[in-house]
């Protein structure tokens, strides 16, 4: 089987299929510590694409509580079962087990979820890692007592364990964009996807008879506009553009700035081999051990950095997250000013230009011409 | 053993028992308990796990299948009868529905890739699914049948009580449930499909669906019948016909097995096929 490079664990997978990588490739950033698992994203994504016949309990995008909640049941602590004691890293290069290195039997080392396993997609929600005793107190960070939001849609994989699973081909990744989608009239419903999946983000159709999946709005992001569940975030946490590989990194892209050079944003469970392209920036309360084995070995330097920034040392990247829920539109490119960060089009035309400091005025209580004390009105 | 069955197939060994295809007059009936059929002389046909391409299945729950062929001059048909124990008439969430197929050369020669044909060697594929049998017998396995508790308020475009496929057929609701060739895939009123195929993973829907049948689970087996005219109108046929000789396989999937596409279990010979003048 061919081998293939993937920059995220820094060494070959197997894949079954001849692969160029796209011309460009979809890519979603998430800051983790603004989710509040208010589930606007959930409703966008449902209302706008399964509303359907058998879409129930389809949710492309979800919202689930770490490490208690998973859509599907228990979908990341399979994983790392499948994945066995065996994932170790040797620096920045994994040297364990992927999913694509498959069995005797099966392309993709795989699990299938059963139909119960998707009707709780709320499970855990809220529950910390451990009881908390009376009088914890939560004074420093990371936090002995925590919990986290992990909003989730499909990573559309460099590799897809989806697109090498399916035996019939009816699953492609798009050259244009990187998106991956099922074609609905090459589906049969084996669910070979459902099961090779790590992050089981295709789902079965029981009544159409076809498998499912988040087609990150390609509609939308034809037109130049970035996903629903990304414009519709009141926390605006997410910002949808074009990663390109470590080697072609530009740093005036929003995307590369935050994965490539300042390598604040990171894959979600890299060791499946998959090269996915949702990038999380790690919630900085939670405890390094866990994010390195969600995150992989990056996630020291991002916590570092994350931390740093709050203390105004990364101007810059500070400057970026205001970007993030500032516009429908897709950035291509973006530009720090003085006191502003500007949003620029595949052309270099600005789409959007946010101050990073509103501006402000201090008005004495007591207004000396008028004679008044002022309320504390505006 | 899998180098074994590889070479096999290249040399398309050749089955030694012949099926031959009764000649009668009149109807061919769709009931497999038709007196008709004791008229037809059976064959049984050793089956095995799908070893050639992943995913595989290496054991084997279904050993063997009994067929016997009758056809009108018109028309041909198949009795196909297996052992099996658990009758799986639902394709669901992990849950798969039992099935058989029959395979037949476009062209009678046994130098086709056992494995769905190959390039420029077309094979037609007869598949019988339980599941479509339960729809057309019992109602479409829609939410309200699998899950008859299940509490819904609305869906968007499609007309209460929202039952599918009779409230779903319009273009916006569709688009949610696959499109317009999704639905049609799933209202014929036939269990039978007919595929084309050049090699496995390239199965595909002939546009013209005529091939009829009737499954019956009775007793730890099921009793399948698949009848298809020798020469369907607008579509392309293999060659064969009454008097003709060509070539057949077959495959069966165990639903409670996870059989589904390339899981299943088939005879790996090509197996001749006289059609009685």
């Amino acid at each position: 089987m061919p081998k293939f490079y993937n920059w995220q664990i820094k060494r070959e997978v197997p894949y079954p299929y001849e692969h160029r990588r796209p011309k460009r490739q979809f890519a979603v950033v998430m800051d983790l510590n603004k989710c509040i698992a208010c589930q606007t994203c959930t409703v966008a994504c449902k209302t706008t694409w399964t509303p359907g016949r058998g879409q129930e309990y389809q949710l492309w995008n979800n919202v689930e509580t770490k490490p208690n909640g998973f859509y599907p049941l228990g979908w990341d602590v399979k994983l790392m079962e499948l994945l066995g004691e065996d994932q170790r890293w040797e620096g920045e290069r994994y040297v364990g087990k992927t999913v694509l290195d498959g069995t005797d039997k099966e392309t993709v080392i795989g699990w299938m979820p059963d139909d119960l396993d998707w009707t709780n997609p709320n499970i855990g929600e809220d529950e910390v890692n451990k009881p908390v005793e009376v009088g914890t107190v939560l004074e420093s960070l990371p936090h002995p007592i925590w919990m986290f939001y992990l909003p989730r849609i499909c990573n559309h994989c460099t590799y897809p364990a989806c697109v090498a699973a399916c035996p019939r081909q009816a699953i492609y990744k798009r050259q244009e964009d990187g998106i991956v989608l099922i074609d609905p009239e090459r589906c049969e419903g084996y669910q070979e996807c459902v099961k090779a999946c790590p992050y089981k983000k295709s789902m079965f159709n029981y009544v159409a008879r076809i498998s499912q999946k988040c087609i990150g709005c390609f509609p939308r992001v034809e037109q130049g506009l970035q996903p629903q569940c990304v414009i519709t975030c009141i926390g605006k946490i997410r910002l949808m553009g074009f990663i390109n590989p470590p080697e072609k990194a530009r740093r005036d892209n929003p995307i590369d700035f935050l994965v490539h050079i300042k390598k604040v944003a990171l894959p979600l469970y890299p060791q499946t081999g998959l090269e996915p392209n949702v990038y999380y920036i790690p919630p900085i309360n939670v405890p390094l051990d866990f994010l390195r084995q969600m995150f992989g070995p990056g996630a020291d330097h991002a916590v570092r950095t994350y931390m740093a920034m709050r203390e105004g040392k990364e101007p810059e990247l500070q400057a970026l997250l205001h970007l993030f829920g500032s516009t429908d539109r897709i950035v291509h490119s973006f530009v720090v000013g003085a006191n502003e960060v500007i949003g620029l089009d595949e052309k270099g035309e600005e789409i959007v230009r946010v101050p990073l400091y509103e501006p402000f005025q201090v008005r004495p209580h007591k207004d000396e011409r008028l004679g008044v004390v002022r309320q504390d009105i505006p | 053993m899998r180098l074994l069955l590889l070479v096999l197939f290249l040399a398309g060994f050749g089955f030694g028992e012949v099926l031959i295809s009764k000649r009668i007059e009149g109807e061919i009936p769709l009931d497999p308990f038709s007196e008709v059929w004791k008229k037809a002389k059976a064959i049984t046909v050793p089956l095995a796990g799908q070893t050639v391409t992943k995913p595989m299945v290496i054991e084997a729950p279904v050993k063997e299948i009994t067929v016997r062929s009758l056809n009108n001059g018109k028309e041909i048909a198949f009795l196909l009868v297996w052992r099996d124990q658990t009758e799986d008439r639902f394709h669901l969430i992990n849950q798969f529905s039992d099935a058989v197929a029959v395979q037949i050369p476009y062209r009678p020669s046994t130098d086709y890739p056992i494995t769905m044909g190959g390039k420029g060697k077309r094979v037609l594929i007869l598949h019988w699914t339980a599941f479509r049998q339960e729809n057309i017998e019992n109602g479409y396995s829609d939410v309200a049948k699998i899950h008859p508790d299940y509490a819904y308020d609305w869906y968007p475009h499609a007309k209460p009580p929202y039952r599918y496929p009779e409230d779903w057929a319009n273009q916006y609701a569709l688009a949610y449930i696959g499109g317009e060739k999704v639905f049609r895939k799933n209202t014929f009123r036939t269990p039978v499909r007919e595929v084309v195929a050049e090699g496995f993973g390239s199965s595909t829907w002939k546009d013209v669906q005529t091939a009829e049948g009737k499954g019956v689970y009775r007793d730890g087996k099921w009793y399948v019948v698949i009848k298809r005219r020798f020469v369907v109108e607008n579509s392309s046929n293999p060659e064969w016909g009454p008097g003709k000789a060509t070539y057949i396989t077959f495959a069966v999937w165990d639903g409670s097995s996870g059989h589904r596409g390339a899981r299943k279990v088939l005879s790996y010979q090509w197996i001749k096929l006289k059609i009685e003048r």
